[in-house]
Order: C-alpha cells, then structure tokens, then sequence
C-alpha cells in the first residue's frame, strides 16, 4: 500500500515538473521532433501530444536565448527508444539521474577542492622551515600526493570503504558490502573491508564508487601531509616516502573504516546504544587526529631539531624563512576546507544536501573565531599579535569544526572555534616546553589536539537539527550531544578519542619504529646543519641567495 | 621503557573498549572511557617521552 502511494505520489511529481518546464517554454505549434504523436508510458499513463505542443524547437533559438527560458526543456530529456519516444519512464529516470548527477558533480568537485589543499600545506610548511630545507620541505609536501595515492588505492580504500554499504546520495553502491567483523560483547565489530583491492576488485570498477575513492583519497592525503609539517628539516626522505606508504595503507584506513567504513566505532548506536555511534561528519578525528597523532609519535622517535634546545632544556625559537607563504597557505586551505566540510554532505539534492549551506558557514564563523582566540592569546600573553599562531589559530579553529560542523548550530561553531583558537596556542607552549617535542610547524596542536577537541564538541554541542535521512550510523533520529540530552553520544565520541590516543598512536609509533630501524629516519648531524636541500635533494631551493650561517643559531 | 610505555598507553584503549562490555550503564562506561584516556594520556607523556627524551641530541 505505501509503495503504491509512493509510486502516485512520484507520478503526480513528475507531471507537474513536466508542466512546469512547459509553462516556462513559449507556444508552439507542434511536438518535439523525438517524441511520437503519443507517447505511452510502461505503467499506461499516457504522455499526449497535448502535454507536449508547448515543447520548444530547435527553430525556437535560431536567435540565440539570452534569458535561458528556451534553454533546458523537454527536449533535453534524454530517450530510451527513440521508436517509442518519451515515456514517463523516461522522464522518471531523468529525474533520478539530474539527483545523482547533481550530488556527483558537487562531490567531485569538493574533492578537486581538498585536493588543492596540498598546494596550502605545502607553502604553510615551507614558509614555517628555513630556507636551507625549503626544497626539501617543498618536496615532500610534493611527493606525498603521490605516495599517497599509491598506497591508498593499491590497499588503503578497500580496508577503509569496502565494508561501508550503500550510500544513497550518490546512487547507491551495493559492492561496498564486504566487512571483515568479529563477535564480541554479543555484537558483530566490523575491522575493515576485505575485498576490492585496485578499484577492479568485487565489482569496483563503478562510477559511484570512483566518486567516493576520488573523494576519500584526497582526505587521507591530508592525513599524511599533516606529518611533513612536524617532522620537517631533520627528516630523511626515503624513511618520509616508507613512512607516508604505510600511513596511507594502513594506519588512516583502518581508523577511517571504524568511524567511516560501517565499524564498530560508527555502530556504537546501533549495537550498543551510545547515541549515533561515534559521529565525525568530515574528520577532525579521522583526519586531522591521525595526521596529528602520527606526527606526534615521528617527533618522538625523530627528536628535535639541532638547536631546538639548550642543554639545559630552554626552547629557543627558530623562525621560519617566509610568513607570506605561510598566510597565503593558511587562506589555501581554508578555501579547500570548503570542499572539505560542505562537501561532507556528498549531496545538494536530497537526503540533507542542503545542509551543505549550514556547514560551509559553521566552517567560516570558526575559522573566524579561531584567529581571535590565537591573536587576542598571543597579544595579551606576549604583546604582539603574532603572525604565525595567528595563523595556526585560523587553521585551529577550522579543524574543531571539522567533525562538528555538519550537527552544530552557527553560534556553536563559533564558540569552538574560539576554544580551539586559545587551545592551539596553549598546546603549542606544552609540547614545546613540557614534553620537549620539537614540531617546527605546530602541526600536533593544530591537527592532533584541535581534532580531538572537534570529536569532543560533536558530543556537546550537536543540536538534533540535522537531518541526513533520517537516519545517522543506522540509529533513526538526528545526532544530538550532551548539552542538548544525549549523554550516550557524548561517551561514543569519548570512545573515539580513546582509540585515536590509545590505538591509532600505538600503532602509528610501532609502524614507524620499524621504519626507523630498517630504513633510519633521521639525517646526519652534518646534513642537518647543512641544510636538507643539498644533501638529500641535490639542489638548493634559492640558488641565487646567500644563506645565514647555521652556528649563530646554534647555543 | 618505551616499550612498557606503548603497553601503557595500550592498556587505556583497551580499558575504554571493555567498558563496552562491562555494563549497560552510560555513566560507568563514561567513567571508564575517562579513565583509558588518562592512561593512554599517562603512557604518552609520562612514560615514552621521558625515555625518548634520554636519547635526543640536547641531552648528550
């Protein structure tokens, strides 16, 4: 009974589109030239050539169109059997394919934008570095594009996605349905997928699932571009390039398939009733905490910079070569954060695509908020409005809102950006002077610390306003945080930042332990206070310009 | 002691994830999430970073 009104309903919808598109069309006189004098639909409901005559003609533009009303009618639906002409089937199919065509185009084109973001982490870093490790820091951001992707397709999006089920917005991907699970607690736990490896595996090889690879690959890529920043300038680039692979194979896809891929993270809600499952719309945990925590482990194994600390412990401050590359990178990247978390949506039609427009404004008030809570920090704190933090607190504030950006209202997104613009500055101070980690860039507290408090926010400040289907992690209802009732939500996303610290750094720290001991990942004292440029590049990257003696930094 | 240290911060995630299984109670399982975080906390900074720290070049 339901489908059948469902169905009356959808052919109702349909003619009135239809007549819709006629009335915005001039008179004419005859039938589209591809439609017969009366087209019959499957179901019998005729389509007559009344329905048709306003239809324009080619003719109809001999003139051009200047205001488009002769563009973009009838004749534009595209014909099964140009015998039979237009069916109703016809116009049905074209409605589904303008839906899936829509939702494709805008994530395709959010991923184009993430992508970009390379070129931003890229000159953030190189600008943060001196000017002796300026190729080398280049090069890196450079080659982990690529690295990356290998690793990713060869492996990486089949541990991470295969498992994920359909995803309605972009037509459904019914050969994502692999998830290698275990039962514990009573509860299937999905670890991730176990098939579909080289995109030509399982029934891969599809135009949906190329969207949402495309889309994914760019994100994980961000993930280990995010590591660069913290290890630059003392990192040896072969162990960078071992590194990234297993990263990319690895590590980000096994965290990714928990919170993304249908495991047992995401199914927290549905398994064991702590809300939504953990619930992170466009990754401040699968991202930004997994670049940050493995970073945070590479510093640890790598050790700081020569220079970076006097024997009795005092940081001493070592500036980068090129704060206009740095601002200029940080306004990259938060252009492409606008693919990052609007595109989140994988949709502008249906299933809350329009929501699109919520979060791309969330992502701009915390990003707003964030470079004022860093400058009011820095100049209270320091008397000057510094620069660089200013910056970091910019890009601070747009990695808290990244996981709470699709759930939380603007004044929210306001508030944790502003917390997230104060965190980052107060983080850098306690890896720099506390724990002694050496992070030239700041790249820990900015991803690692403000990406687990973005996981945290989702738990408090989600409002139960968003809508994607009703339905989020396959629990009904709409994703509401602690200070709005929902106390299990706020554990699910606690469980989430207990993995990150508790696994995803463990594992992260045993990966590149290894890495250490077959491959060595850091330089030699010499090629340190050389610079990397020559010795692990070939060539320098300003060969016109005389670089300042590394002794007089040194204590 | 880095290798007690990685155990450590180990341990917090797996005293996060019984929590699943040890009861139904939102309340106890978010005391216990608390607690693994702590500890993986704990095993970061308290213990892989002070025997980190031995072998950097500043301290030579």
């Amino acid at each position: 009974m339901t489908k059948k009104l469902v169905l009356a309903l959808a052919v109702v919808a349909c003619l009135t589109g239809v007549r819709t598109v006629r009335a915005q069309a001039p008179a004419a006189d005859s039938p589209p030239p591809a439609t017969s004098a009366v087209a019959a639909t499957q179901d019998g409901t005729p389509i007559t050539e009344a329905d048709l005559k306003a239809a324009v003609k080619p003719t109809d533009r001999a003139n051009g169109d200047p205001d488009g009303a002769l563009t973009g009618t009838v004749n534009d639906i595209a014909i099964s059997d140009s015998a039979t002409g237009l069916t109703l089937s016809d116009v049905l199919n074209q409605i589904g394919a303008n839906r899936i065509g829509v939702n494709f185009a805008w994530t395709l084109l959010c991923g184009f934008l993430i992508m970009f973001m390379q070129a931003g982490f890229a000159v953030v870093e190189a600008g943060l570095c001196r000017a002796k490790n300026a190729n080398h820091t280049m090069m890196m951001n450079f080659m982990v594009y690529g690295v990356g992707m290998l690793a990713y397709s060869l492996i990486g999006f089949s541990l991470q996605m295969v498992g994920a089920g359909a995803v309605a917005n972009l037509g459904g991907t019914p050969v994502l349905n692999s998830e290698f699970t275990i039962n514990l607690f009573g509860k299937d736990l999905g670890l991730f997928g176990n098939t579909g490896y080289l995109l030509m595996h399982h029934g891969t090889y599809d135009v949906a699932v190329m969207v949402i690879f495309l889309f994914q690959m760019v994100f994980m890529d961000t993930t280990t571009t995010i590591v660069t920043g913290t290890c630059c300038e003392r990192w040896k680039y072969s162990a960078f390039m071992v590194s990234t692979m297993f990263l990319g194979a690895f590590t980000y896809p096994i965290f990714a398939n928990w919170a993304w891929g249908g495991g047992w993270l995401a199914m927290l809600g549905a398994n064991f009733g702590l809300g939504h499952g953990y619930a992170d719309f466009a990754g401040s945990g699968v991202v930004h905490s997994v670049g940050g925590i493995t970073a945070l482990a590479c510093a640890l194994i790598l050790g700081p910079r020569i220079g970076k600390y006097t024997r009795d412990g005092k940081a001493n401050a070592i500036p980068g070569h090129d704060i206009m590359w740095v601002l200029c990178g940080c306004f990259i990247l938060a252009f492409g954060w606008f693919g990052f978390n609007p595109g989140s949506t994988l949709a502008m039609s249906g299933n809350g695509g329009l929501r699109a427009a919520s979060v791309a404004v969330n992502t701009m008030l915390a990003g707003m908020t964030g470079s004022f809570g860093g400058i009011l920090y820095m100049w209270i704190r320091y008397g000057k409005p510094d620069a660089s933090m200013t910056g970091n607190a910019f890009l601070a504030g747009l990695v808290a809102i990244t996981a709470p950006s699709g759930f939380v209202n603007p004044v929210a997104s306001a508030i944790i950006g502003l917390v997230a613009g104060v965190l980052v500055c107060l983080s850098c101070e306690f890896i720099e002077r506390v724990l002694k980690v050496d992070d030239p860039v700041g790249a820990i507290s900015v991803h690692g610390t403000n990406g687990l408090w973005g996981v945290i926010a989702v738990g408090l400040f989600s409002d139960g306003k968003s809508n994607y289907g009703g339905s989020w992690n396959g629990v009904a209802g709409n994703v509401t945080g602690l200070f709005y009732g929902d106390a299990g939500q706020f554990v699910a996303q606690l469980m989430g930042v207990a993995t990150l610290v508790g696994f995803v750094f463990v594992m992260s720290f045993v990966v590149n332990l290894f890495v250490d001991w077959f491959v060595g990942h850091r330089v030699s004292a010499q090629s340190e206070l050389e610079g990397l440029d020559l010795p692990e590049m070939g060539a320098v990257a300003y060969p016109d310009f005389v670089l300042r003696a590394e002794a007089a930094m040194v204590d | 002691m880095t290798f007690v240290g990685l155990g450590v911060t180990f341990l917090g995630f797996i005293i996060a994830f019984i929590s699943l299984g040890v009861s139904q109670s939102t309340a106890i399982r978010m005391v216990m999430v608390f607690a693994g975080i702590a500890v993986s906390l704990f095993g970061i900074m308290g213990v892989i970073t002070p025997a980190y720290q031995k072998t950097w070049i500043w301290k030579k």
